[in-house]
């Protein structure tokens, strides 16, 4: 029996897709892309129609959402001699953005190094078979390639998730490598040079927002085109993502329930509102310090998903949205919980006041609020 | 391109369609004049700007620049306010109309302009539409939101995934336009129009003026025409797209005909009330991104692209504009921040490329380059502290050339007015160095016109003349200075502002008393009304004294905000007494009693005040206390007011302290009265006892000398302090640090001798303080160590 992952890589999700726009792709691609700039920007940002591939039709949905532009600056960087990093705030879908890009392009999205505090040099470039290497001595045999290896050998991108979480000492192990493309091995002596092959580059991902992150070197952030990915800003494409996301997550676990619209719309407000500070009717709110992401929106819903797929009869729940809202946004401080409390108090009230509905059960389930 | 053929009685006519400021369109233009060599070039504007052909196409004059139309609604044609309008035709280089016009000059064609005069336009169009739009800061002849702003256009921007309209242009009109021949252009441009027109509502464009413009420019078009028909060359209609179908229906069609004739007749504004001239501009204006403007944002950088084009480079120039852009934005950017490399620019030219190929563009255009400077030279996340970069590309990208006219260029009569003060008061205005006037305007009356000249020109807002140093009325500060100082400077600018405040009469002095006439029927409070006034009285407008004067007192006795009405009670005070000095005969007596009983009917209801407006508040008591000694019975009332203020036992604590003050100082509390109240305060419950502080800030303001009186003042604020808990105290500390303020140093040190008295000690002790040696420290810091260690 085939076993079912939590999350397939995104080059297994969307096999078919990627196939199909390979196969019919017909713009230049530069040496060693599957496939070409375009068809890349039309994989992650979707086309009108659907391609026909071998007698079957694939629809190519949008899968980022938000900036456009951005998207192909980040496919024109990584066609060129620089790394892309992509900054911003927790849950703006910047390790998505990644992920598709490396998928797209390099077929694979799993050459990936996951930073935190305790990332060592080896981790990122190489590191041994210490039995190997004591029966033989160095060798190519005995080296183990850590993911920036296998990207320069293969000529494939390496992902570096979470860049600012490694101390700054080892993410300057980038810096070499990125500007002559070439690695050396001293232990292997004249054969230990590792010329990148064309095709490989670079994608980090960096927060810029939580604590504890180291901040990056200079010399570093020159081999870097950086771009900022901001949060959405309209709450109509929120819903939109929210939808889209909790739907996947549900399809993923076998879940037979679709997201509802309402719901979903309610949720997108709230977390649009409570980011930007002010409501669609003009009251201004405090923000909490908690970081208000469409990501944590998702996680929000998809849990509330759960509850009602397993306990209510595959009915979202107003108390139990309320309650897992309240989970997501009093992680650090209990002023945010107040904060979140005051909104239901005035935004929320004058919302069931005029709108009625699901916005009053939603009001009425304030109560969880504590 | 439209063509009617030529009939018996009419020329042959061809429809050029354009839209305002685009290289690639004046760049077509220029070519299809050149191959249709037309007798006539019709352009789309207002006819009576007609006579400024010949200046717009001189030599010597360069864009940018911008005709001035305005008009005096003397006659209360449009509404009964009969008010003054105004508006502006930009022009750069890259416009088609002036390309039209420059290449029609060269080919010795006639020219002329065939829409309504503005005044006409105005009265065309329903309130608060086209150019009556009353929001708009600048309003502009030319405004094509037809064009760019529509609900097929955002469907159109989605589906090709382009941001917005201007970038859809780019691509299409700009960067894909320049490959294509004259005919290809001008029918995509024409297409596109009729779309955008096929989704604009008729109604609209009847209410915005636009079908009568229509009308009365194809009756135009068909008199010049019949007039052309013996010849053999066609007449060429140079207009905005939108317009060039429905002129070809009306040139054609039957009802067409009797409907321009129709609107011929109607013109209705008088001439002499219309005034039209050319002013420089600057491309900062006449970038679309600042708000009011039409056409295509990037003025600077689409002014290089048509000087490459000019040059000849018309098959690619983009390539070129856009590689100077991002070396020249990288060297700014080095001089300013450092850090940036060769590398970065290489980078940001490779990838405006890349996307330019991404995107299915023929080169890089606006679009591209901004991304490419966003993406290669900003570094770390995006925000204020990072975005040096892209604010250097953005100014550079709109340019700051400023445009001049030829000297044949007609002024309006305030600019001759202008040069002869400047002759009369011996301005150097030659000079492109600020120079310096200093002048004795009270004792020097020649000093005093010169001053006043200078305020005037300030008040126009023609950045001719500041004031570096002179009493300052609208803020009544430095009155004690005797002498002003001011800077000056001539600019083309300072006539281009003039021009722009034509419109308000001939001479300075017109001007400027029509402004100040046009802001009195504005709504506003009575601080705003006084400060005008200041203007008035500073500009030596005595015409104006006394409307203004007026308009005070309606605005006073209208006007319930105390703190307005405070302000501007001292405003008046303050021209009062500077009355004699600037030789102003105004009297101010009646409109101050005015104001001082409107403000003392107030006080009663001002006892409830926030803690920062009790400064305000206690100003203005002590104001009104001075003005109303004057007549014993506003006095009277004054009093009334005070002692029915302090009966509201939620008065504020610093209020009250400053009522008593009062009372105090004016023989009818004695200070056992005020001492009881005091009391109150210390002995009362928690919110009260911390108010006590406040309460002494209020009292000494007013009656400082309480303190100095016996010693009962002392001890209670003895007592106070020693019932306060010491982060009460810290809490208090600003406010009773306010409270002292108001005492002289020595005051204060006869304080501090007294307080020490109260704890058994002398002055001197509490202001010495023994020194601490360094040894004392260390050993502590010693017996510190050897007891923990112990401890431990």
């Amino acid at each position: 029996m085939e076993q079912v992952l939590i999350k397939p890589p995104v080059e297994v999700r969307y096999r078919g897709e990627l196939e199909a726009l390979k196969g019919t792709d017909t713009g230049r691609r530069p040496e060693n892309w599957q496939m070409s700039p375009r068809a890349v920007r039309t994989f992650l940002l979707g086309s009108p129609k659907p391609i026909e591939y071998e007698g079957k039709e694939y629809a190519i949905e949008k899968k980022y959402f938000g900036n456009d532009a951005l998207v192909e600056r980040c496919i024109v960087t990584l066609a060129g001699n620089r790394g892309l990093m992509l900054v911003g705030e927790p849950g703006t879908a910047k390790t998505m953005l990644s992920e598709l890009l490396s998928a797209a392009i390099s077929g694979v999205s799993t050459n990936t190094i996951q930073g935190t505090a305790g990332t060592t040099e080896d981790m990122i470039k190489y590191s041994w078979n210490y039995a190997m290497l004591l029966a033989q001595g160095p060798s190519r045999e005995a080296l183990v390639p850590a993911p920036l290896y296998v990207g320069m050998e293969k000529g494939i991108l390496t992902r570096f998730e979470e860049i600012t979480r490694t101390p700054a000492e080892i993410q300057d192990s980038l810096i070499s490598v990125l500007s002559d493309k070439v690695l050396n091995v001293p232990e292997l002596g004249d054969d230990g040079f590792l010329f990148a092959r064309a095709g490989f580059n670079v994608i980090g991902t960096a927060n810029t927002r939580d604590k504890g992150v180291n901040e990056m070197s200079s010399a570093l952030k020159r081999r870097f085109n950086f771009e900022t990915v901001m949060p959405v800003r309209e709450a109509a494409m929120e819903k939109r993502i929210i939808l889209n996301e909790v739907n996947r997550l549900a399809e993923e676990s076998h879940i037979q329930m679709q997201a509802d619209e309402d719901v979903a719309e309610i949720l997108a407000s709230t977390y649009h509102e409570l980011r930007e500070g002010v409501s669609s009717y003009g009251h201004r709110i405090d923000k909490p310090a908690a970081v208000m992401s469409t990501a944590e929106a998702v996680s929000v819903y998809y849990q509330t998903m759960i509850t009602g797929y397993y306990y209510g009869e595959d009915r979202i729940d107003m108390d139990c949205l309320v309650q897992n809202l309240v989970g997501a946004v009093a992680k650090e401080n209990q002023d945010d919980l107040e904060k979140v409390k005051d909104y239901f108090n005035t935004v929320i009230k004058d919302k069931s006041d005029r709108e009625g509905g699901l916005w009053r059960k939603y009001y009425e389930a304030r109560k969880w609020l504590r | 391109m439209e063509k009617i053929l030529r009939s018996e009685e009419m020329a042959e006519i061809i429809l050029l369609p354009v839209r305002h400021h685009s290289p690639a369109c004046a760049f077509h233009v220029g070519r299809a004049i050149e191959s249709i060599r037309p007798c006539v070039i019709l352009v789309e504007g207002p006819e009576n700007a007609s006579p400024l052909i010949p200046v717009m196409v001189h030599k010597d004059t360069e864009a940018p620049f911008a005709i001035y139309y305005s008009y005096h609604d003397r006659l209360g044609r449009i509404s009964e306010e009969k008010e003054r309008y105004k508006c502006y035709y930009p022009f750069l280089d890259y416009s088609p109309e002036l390309a039209a016009l420059r290449e029609g000059e060269r080919q010795g064609s006639r020219t002329a302009f065939i829409d309504l005069p503005y005044g006409d336009i105005l009265a065309a169009s329903g309130e608060g539409r086209g150019l009556l739009n009353r929001e708009a800061e600048k309003n502009n002849y030319n405004d094509d939101h037809f064009l760019s702003r529509n609900e097929y256009l955002r469907q159109l921007c989605e589906r090709t995934g382009l941001r917005c309209f201007d970038e859809f242009w780019e691509k299409y009109f700009e960067l894909g336009g320049l490959a294509q021949t004259d005919q290809v252009w001008f029918s995509n441009l024409l297409t596109y129009c009729n779309l955008a027109r096929e989704n604009s509502r008729e109604e609209m464009l009847e209410e915005e003026g636009c079908l009568a413009r229509e009308r009365y420019m194809a009756g135009r078009i068909r008199e010049y025409a019949r007039a052309a028909c013996s010849g053999e060359a066609p007449v060429l209609v140079v207009t905005g797209g939108f317009h060039t179908t429905a002129l070809k229906t009306l040139l054609t069609g039957e009802g067409g005909k009797e409907a321009a004739e129709r609107n011929d007749r109607t013109a209705m504004v008088p001439r002499e009330d219309q005034s039209v001239y050319l002013m420089p501009y600057s491309m900062e204006a006449a970038d679309a991104l600042n708000g009011y403007a039409s056409g295509m944002p990037f003025t600077g950088f689409y002014q290089k692209i048509w000087e490459a084009l000019r040059e000849g480079d018309t098959n690619t120039p983009y390539g070129g504009v856009v590689l100077d852009m991002i070396v020249a934005s990288g060297k700014e950017t080095r001089r300013k921040e450092g850090g940036l490399s060769t590398c970065d620019e290489i980078c940001a030219c490779s990838m405006a490329e890349g996307l330019a190929g991404l995107r299915g563009k023929r080169e890089p255009g606006a679009y591209e380059l901004m991304d490419a400077v966003l993406s290669s030279f900003v570094k770390g996340e995006y925000s204020l502290a990072t975005d040096t970069p892209m604010r250097i590309l953005r100014r550079r990208m709109t340019g700051k050339k400023v445009g001049k006219l030829c000297e044949q260029a007609d002024v309006p009569p305030i600019i001759h007015d202008f040069e002869a003060q400047c002759r009369t008061f011996r301005l150097k205005t030659g000079s492109t160095l600020e120079s310096e006037a200093t002048l004795s305007i009270f004792s020097n009356p020649r000093h005093r016109q010169t001053g006043i000249f200078f305020h005037r020109m300030a008040f126009l807002g023609t950045a001719f003349a500041r004031k570096v140093k002179g009493p300052n009325l609208q803020l009544r500060k430095d009155r004690n200075l005797m002498r002003e100082i001011w800077k000056y400077k001539w600019s083309a600018q300072v006539n281009a502002a003039l021009i722009d405040v034509s419109v308000y009469g001939g001479t300075i002095e017109e001007a400027a008393s029509g402004i100040v006439k046009e802001r009195l029927v504005k709504e506003m409070g009575a601080r705003e009304g006084a400060e005008l006034l200041t203007h008035v009285f500073e500009m030596g407008l005595t015409d104006q004294l006394q409307p203004v004067y007026e308009r005070v007192r309606e605005l006073m006795l209208r006007d319930t905000d105390f703190y307005s009405l405070a302000e501007a009670l001292r405003s008046l005070l303050m021209m009062e007494e500077l009355g004699e000095l600037y030789g102003s005969s105004m009297e101010f007596g009646s409109l101050v009693q005015t104001g001082c009983r409107k403000l003392i009917s107030l006080l009663p209801s001002m006892t409830r005040i926030k803690d920062e407006d009790l400064t305000g508040c206690m100003n203005a008591l002590k104001l009104l206390y001075q003005v109303s000694g004057r007549e014993q019975d506003v006095q009277g009332i004054y009093f009334d007011a005070l002692s029915r203020m302090i009966r509201d036992s939620q008065i504020h604590a610093g209020l009250n302290g400053c009522i008593h003050g009062i009372l105090y100082g004016s023989g009818r509390e004695k200070a056992a009265e005020v001492e009881t109240v005091c009391r109150g305060y210390l002995t009362g419950t928690g919110g009260q006892l911390m108010g006590t502080a406040q309460f002494f800030r209020g009292l000494f303001y007013t009656a400082r000398d309480l303190v100095f009186i016996g010693d009962a003042f002392l001890k209670m604020l003895d007592t106070f302090l020693g019932q306060v808990t010491p982060e009460e105290f810290m809490e208090l500390l600003p406010e009773l640090r306010m409270a002292f303020t108001w005492f002289t140093p020595r005051e204060t040190d006869k304080i501090a001798g007294k307080a020490a008295a109260l704890h058994g000690r002398k002055q001197a002790d509490i202001l010495e303080r023994e020194e601490i040696l360094p040894d004392w420290y260390a050993y502590g810091a010693e017996v510190d160590a050897y007891v923990k260690a112990e401890m431990n």
